[in-house]
């Protein structure tokens, strides 16, 4: 169990928690971080604090790293050293700067497994929440419909000729404020 | 989105005033809001000059740069009558910027044609734009909307003294008397550029490259940036580098993107979603 726990720390101190998050879910990884947590008694495990796109908790490889301290209930019952293990809890990283701001990421344990990352702090330096990604997502054409109706002072479109302008409706905008 | 329905207060005596003229083969529109225009001569002439301003801009550089004048400068480039060190000053620095924007994008954005010959138009129509803009609020004009061919710049709001944005609306590529939806720009909107590029219309300067193929490609990209040569190149440069592009750029710029593909479905970042 010392020497268990000794090379999860190590594995950990190399900036890998993060990626272990990213991966437990699927392998095993997870569990050998949960055991590291109780091996070390309270303090968890330098990672990398990464949120290219945070909706999704992507990890990435950024630099930015922290140490991750554990707080609720990690409740693994480390002492039995069963492959069985059972942690649980939520597990808040350090605050990290990245270009988007200061992130906090926040990970839900449940018998071993991850079951939820959560950004806990997405805010700028004015305090008002940011978002995060800027990824485009797919737009429901029925979604934007009633912007149809809304008053424009002008439109944009591809590039047309002059003689297709004049039956725009840029060119309708126009004639109206001749 | 905010805002879509927001009944305008009618601010007394303000009425928006347009005026457009022909150049780069298409249209361009100058509307400002125009104090008492019933009885408003001064109001009008401000337009009237200020539009003035503008076209001569845009006939100036169009006589530099057009490749549809044999007599320009970019047309004796073109046929090797003249070499680039030899240049203006402002096609040196025009195709400097076109060839960072080409590094910045990774070559989805080029300024030379697959011929080889060099083609700035890619370019040129958003640095009329910028600098139109720049003059006209060297005129002291704070609040007017400029479209050149679909593509906006706008400063201010079309109510004097508030920070309502103006609305500028995206045109559907399927059907050009309908629009898809609308984006405020200017006043309390963090962009005040918009640039829409097509591969139907005039796209004679989009080529696609290889890190497009093998996505479906978009018909019409949207980009809405805080100045228009972002807004005008990033445009372009989705069209020709698909969806990989597209995710460069959200990731990379500060930009609302709205992309279209043949089919009619559609990618937009977050700002240009609804709710």
């Amino acid at each position: 169990m010392k020497i268990r726990g000794t090379v999860a720390a190590a594995l950990a101190s190399a900036g890998i928690l993060l990626a272990g998050w990213q991966t437990g879910t699927q392998a095993g990884g997870i569990s050998t971080v949960a055991s590291s947590t109780t091996a070390t008694g309270t303090t968890g495990a330098t990672g990398t604090g990464s949120t290219g796109t945070g909706s999704s908790g992507s990890a990435g490889s950024s630099s930015s790293s922290g140490t991750a301290g554990s707080s609720g209930s990690a409740s693994s019952s480390g002492s039995s050293g069963s492959s069985n293990s059972s942690a649980s809890g939520t597990y808040k990283g350090n605050t990290v700067q990245t270009r988007f701001g200061p992130v906090q990421v926040q990970i839900t344990v449940a018998n071993g497994k991850i079951t939820d990352v959560t950004a806990l702090q997405l805010t700028n330096t004015d305090g008002k929440s940011i978002q995060i990604s800027n990824r485009a997502a797919p737009l429901l054409r029925s979604k934007v419909l009633a912007a149809q109706s809304a008053n424009v002072q002008t439109v944009s479109g591809a590039t047309i000729t002059s003689d297709a302008y004049l039956t725009s409706l840029q060119a309708a905008l126009d004639a109206a404020n001749l | 989105m905010q805002q879509t329905s927001n009944p305008l207060p009618a601010t007394a005596g303000t009425t928006l005033k347009a005026r457009t003229f022909d150049c780069m083969g298409t249209v361009i529109g100058l509307t400002l809001p125009v104090d008492s225009p019933a009885e408003g001569q001064p109001g009008l002439d401000e337009l009237a000059a200020a539009t003035a301003v503008v076209e001569r801009l845009f006939r100036d550089l169009d006589e530099t740069f057009s490749l549809y004048r044999p007599d320009s400068e970019a047309s004796r480039l073109a046929r090797g009558e003249l070499t680039l060190p030899h240049a203006s000053a402002q096609m040196r620095e025009r195709y400097a910027e076109a060839h960072e924007w080409r590094l910045r994008t990774e070559g989805a954005f080029t300024p030379e044609r697959p011929d080889g010959v060099l083609d700035l138009s890619g370019i040129i129509k958003g640095h009329a734009i910028r600098e139109a803009g720049t003059s006209l609020l060297a005129l002291g004009r704070r609040d007017w909307c400029l479209n050149a061919g679909g593509d906006v710049l706008v400063s201010g709001s079309p109510h004097p003294g508030s920070a309502e944005p103006w609305k500028a609306g995206v045109v559907d590529p399927a059907d050009r008397l309908t629009l898809i939806t609308g984006y405020p720009l200017g006043g309390n909107s963090r962009h005040s550029a918009m640039a829409t590029s097509g591969s139907a219309e005039r796209g004679e300067h989009i080529w696609r490259v290889g890190s497009g193929a093998g996505d479906d490609g978009f018909v019409q990209v949207t980009v809405a940036a805080g100045d228009i040569v972002t807004a005008d190149v990033l445009a372009t440069a989705i069209v020709a580098g698909g969806t990989r592009m597209l995710d460069r750029a959200a990731d990379n710029w500060d930009v609302a993107v709205l992309a279209i593909r043949a089919d009619g479905s559609m990618l937009a970042t977050p700002a240009f979603q609804p709710g």
